[in-house]
């Protein structure tokens, strides 16, 4: 690594090295037996070069020649993509505790028996269909540039993600947990499931109209998509924003917080640096209802004249292979901020409405505007407080922008989802379309 | 390469064991707005193995050749381990063990292209929408991806099969004081370069709806019947049935299973539904997947009875059917699951207009904007619409999405249109994300679809 620095370096006015090296396997129930295990051992180095304010970008998996990883990212350069930013200097990062000891010597074995606990539990207590996943990784991250700067970071993880699907249907009730050592799914999101799934068993057709939407974790990137579209330095420089000129305005309900935190530790994946070397630092989206300011990486703090925020990172809406993504500004370690009411709470604050437990096409619809309109997967209706059963055929749709002005009410428990970490939202005044 | 994969396998102690090695090629060019954001080309390569023992089998993904010892005992030991925790051992249905080296005739091949003209293209196209006041910015990229597979498996398969797909596309962002609208733009294929040249009306065409839909108003949430354009009523096999023709999602939902059961009559009698990867000069096109197998055209659904499914060698085995050569990976960092290759609905009787008289009133609902499937229920979102009045066309609506249910949907396409079209790039999400899955349909009338609207 160092030696290809040298020689990027050398040809270039700043160049950087990202590489990555890391190993996980995975092991997945389906209807309740062992049905798959799958491991991966992965490598790879990415090259940013800088020169004459023109950047270019190069990656490999196995970089058998320096010299040739070089050649092509300075031969990007003739393409003329302007950079105008500098690389970060070497800075004093957060001391995180980003690995666990706790999962060495874990491996397929240690999986089955999660995935089998789990799924033998949920299989005793529910008549549902039952998947259950778990996995377990480690990587090490490494980023030097020609400005000084060398820092690696070293994170563990497992996690475990199960649920109860609705015979005949496929769609069904699950919780994912994630930890940094090797900890067992916790008791309550197992509750949780059984209690929702066979509250959900039998099937009702509502009429549709405006009613309270209570969002589980799981249908939450819905709203959070958007939110981040709009926070964004990017759609900011883009002038896209719906939430241009509204920073230290009052845009969303009191009730709605949202942080990106990546130094929270006691989480998988906690980051003292971003994919760019820029330093971590909590970073507030929404403080009570009022827009905080934009999220940037290098590229738009420059475009946009102010400091970087350390949110460059190397991904895209699906995720994406970080090798062949160049940074972007986004926000990765996201948390909507738990408010004060269980579940159980918010279900017994719904007069009339629809519990989204997952958004069945949230990616679809006008995201830079915010508008939302996703199928139920499932939805459980909601009347006086009690859950009658579980609706097919409807979808949900608002828009964000006021959609996060009608909250009504924060869930207690901040659950982990794919996107972030979130508690059940509970929204007024909701469109839902059913047959 | 094929006599070091072979050598790879030669150790292994199983009763079936395969190798993929990859080199996956890119060259791309991206703009946001009118900044250049990226050119590049870069090669990156990597293998997938599976190994087949004790009743159980497992894969295993690495980049570094040195680990391909390690990496084999590893998916062995898991292979046994999943033997030893499973009530019926996993079995391959038997394929004959081709030895074939296949390479796509190319119309114009993008590695002969240069990087010049591809940005340049690339530029012009993105200019089309930002010529016009009311578009505030646009995202738009050009890829080339070649996957340059080579595949062995100890049954004696020795296959090597380049797939090449070029694409354009992006996404032009219409904003009028707060009203932002995005429409999605996308051009390309699997037979050269010359899919993406000389596209400027498509271009042209994208921004004035973009515009248009500035003006347009919100649908009003509710149940409508509904014309799908072809780009739509694709999306609609792809999602709506097509998920579960694919025998892996299936295999395991033993009350969905029961449900498909060949012979079953899951639609209505003008709806026949086909995937068929060998036609020629389509995007999914492909020889072989990556077992090996050579794809096959499969009838699904014929009137509204289930006559087939999409196979890998393992659920071929287990639901006692032929294998399809539907097992495909995104690239060296997969293993391989079931995929649609091109599925389409099958023409039908009407012109558009005819259609659109059967319609009477509803919503004239046009071009995907993406789609999931959650088990019997789907959702897909569509890029503009027009609402129908007594069979005419009237003002143009937006925010459309579209939910509903597999069976009860099936059962509600009432008419069938006589033209068709195949998508020209794709992007299913299936844990893995397929470039060249391609679906096409004609117009279709369906009755009482959930549209989720302002």
């Amino acid at each position: 690594m160092e030696k290809l620095l040298e020689m990027a370096g050398k040809a270039a006015d700043q160049a950087e090295v990202f590489s990555l090296d890391g190993r996980s396997s995975g092991a997945g129930f389906e209807n309740a037996e062992l049905h798959d295990i799958k491991a991966d051992m992965a490598c790879g180095v990415s090259l940013r070069v800088i020169k004459d304010g023109k950047l270019g970008f190069a990656h490999t998996r196995n970089l058998r020649d320096r010299e040739e990883l070089v050649r092509n990212a300075l031969a990007s350069l003739a393409g003329g993509v302007e950079a105008g930013f500098t690389l970060p200097s070497p800075s004093v990062p957060a001391a995180l505790k980003t690995a666990d000891h706790g999962i060495e010597g874990r491996g397929s074995p240690d999986l089955v028996a999660e995935c089998g606990r789990v799924a033998g539990e949920l299989k005793s207590r529910t008549a549902g269909e039952i998947v259950a996943e778990a996995w377990v990784g480690e990587q090490t991250l490494r980023i030097a540039n020609t400005n000084g700067l060398s820092a690696s970071v070293r994170t563990t993880e497992s996690g475990v993600r199960a649920g109860a699907i609705f015979p005949g249907s496929a769609s069904g009730i699950f919780r994912l947990f994630r930890s940094k050592g090797f900890d067992r799914m916790p008791q309550p999101a197992l509750d949780e499931i059984v209690w929702l799934f066979n509250a959900g068993v039998k099937e009702v057709e509502p009429e549709g109209g405006r009613m309270k939407v209570l969002f589980m974790p799981d249908a939450m990137l819905a709203l959070a998509w958007r939110l981040m579209h709009g926070a964004s330095a990017k759609s900011a420089y883009e002038k896209v924003s719906p939430l241009a000129g509204k920073a230290g305005e009052k845009a969303f309900s009191s009730e709605l917080s949202v942080t990106n935190d990546p130094l929270d530790d006691s989480l998988p994946g906690a980051r003292p640096f971003d994919d760019e070397g820029v330093p971590s630092a909590r970073f507030r989206v929404v403080d009570k209802g009022v827009f905080q300011g934009f999220y940037n990486d290098l590229n738009y703090s420059h475009k946009l004249g102010e400091r970087p925020t350390g949110h460059g990172y190397r991904t895209a809406m699906w995720g994406g292979d970080p090798l062949e993504l160049k940074p972007t500004p986004y926000l990765a370690h996201l948390r909507f901020e738990p408010g004060k009411k269980s579940l159980r709470e918010l279900a017994a604050m719904m007069d009339r409405g629809i519990i989204l437990c997952d958004a069945l096409g949230p990616h679809s619809g006008n995201i830079p505007n915010g508008d939302f309109s996703v199928g139920v997967a499932p939805g459980l209706y909601v009347e006086k407080g009690e859950i009658k059963g579980r609706v097919k055929d409807a979808m949900i749709s608002g828009n964000v922008y006021g959609t996060l002005k009608e909250v009504v009410a924060v869930g207690s428990e901040l659950c982990q989802s794919f996107g972030g970490l979130f508690p059940p939202l509970l929204c007024d005044g909701v469109s839902v379309a059913c047959r | 390469m094929l006599d070091k994969l072979k050598g790879f396998l030669s150790g292994v102690a199983a009763d079936y064991a395969d190798l993929r090695y990859e080199v996956k090629k890119v060259a791309s060019v991206s703009f946001s707005g009118k900044e250049l954001t990226s050119v590049g080309s870069n090669a990156t390569d990597g293998f997938v193995a599976r190994v087949l023992a004790g009743g159980g089998l497992a894969s295993v993904a690495f980049t570094k050749e040195s680990d391909a010892k390690k990496a084999l005992a590893a998916a062995l030991e898991n292979a046994r381990l999943i033997g030893r925790n499973i009530k019926k051992p996993v079995t391959l249905a038997r394929v004959e063990a081709v030895k074939d080296s296949f390479s796509p005739a190319l119309k114009e091949d993008p590695r002969d292209v240069t990087m010049e003209e591809k940005l340049s293209l690339l530029r012009a196209y993105n200019d089309i929408p930002l010529r016009s006041a009311g578009i505030a910015t646009t995202t738009m990229g050009y890829a080339d991806t070649v996957r340059e597979r080579t595949f062995v498996s100890t049954e004696g398969h020795e296959v090597q099969e380049d797939l090449v797909t070029v694409r354009v596309s992006g996404e032009i962002i219409a904003r009028d004081g707060g009203l932002s609208q995005n429409v999605r733009v996308a051009v390309g294929g699997s037979q050269g370069f010359h899919h993406v040249r000389g596209k400027d009306e498509a271009f042209e065409a994208r921004t004035k709806i973009a515009l248009d839909l500035l003006k347009a108003e919100p649908v009003r949430g509710g149940s409508y019947d509904c014309v799908l354009n072809p780009s739509l009523a694709g999306v609609f096999a792809h999602e709506a049935f097509g998920h579960f023709s694919e025998a892996d999602i299936v295999e395991t939902l033993p009350a969905m299973r029961a449900r498909m059961k060949l012979g079953a009559k899951l639609g209505s009698d003008c709806l026949s539904i086909t995937d068929d990867a060998t036609l020629p000069d389509q995007l999914g096109f492909y020889r072989y997947d990556d077992e090996g197998v050579p794809v096959r055209k499969r009838k699904l659904l014929e009137n509204g009875v289930l006559v087939g499914r999409l196979h890998s060698r393992r659920t071929a085995a287990e639901f006692g059917e032929e294998p399809s050569g539907h097992t495909v990976a995104e690239d060296y960092r997969f293993a391989p699951i079931v995929r649609m290759g091109t599925i389409f609905i099958e023409r039908g009787e009407y012109a558009v207009d005819a259609l659109l008289e059967k319609l009477g009133d509803g919503l004239y609902v046009l071009d995907a904007k993406g789609g999931q499937t959650a088990g019997e229920d789907f959702s897909f979102g569509a890029q503009y619409g027009y609402e129908v009045r007594g069979g005419k066309k009237g003002r143009m609506v937006r925010d459309l999405n579209v939910s509903g249910n597999l069976y009860r949907t099936l059962m509600a396409v009432t008419a069938v249109g006589s033209d068709f079209d195949l998508a020209k790039t794709g992007g299913c999400g299936k844990g893995q994300t397929n470039i060249r899955s391609c679906h096409g349909a004609p117009h279709v009338l369906i009755k009482d679809l959930v549209v989720g609207g302002a």
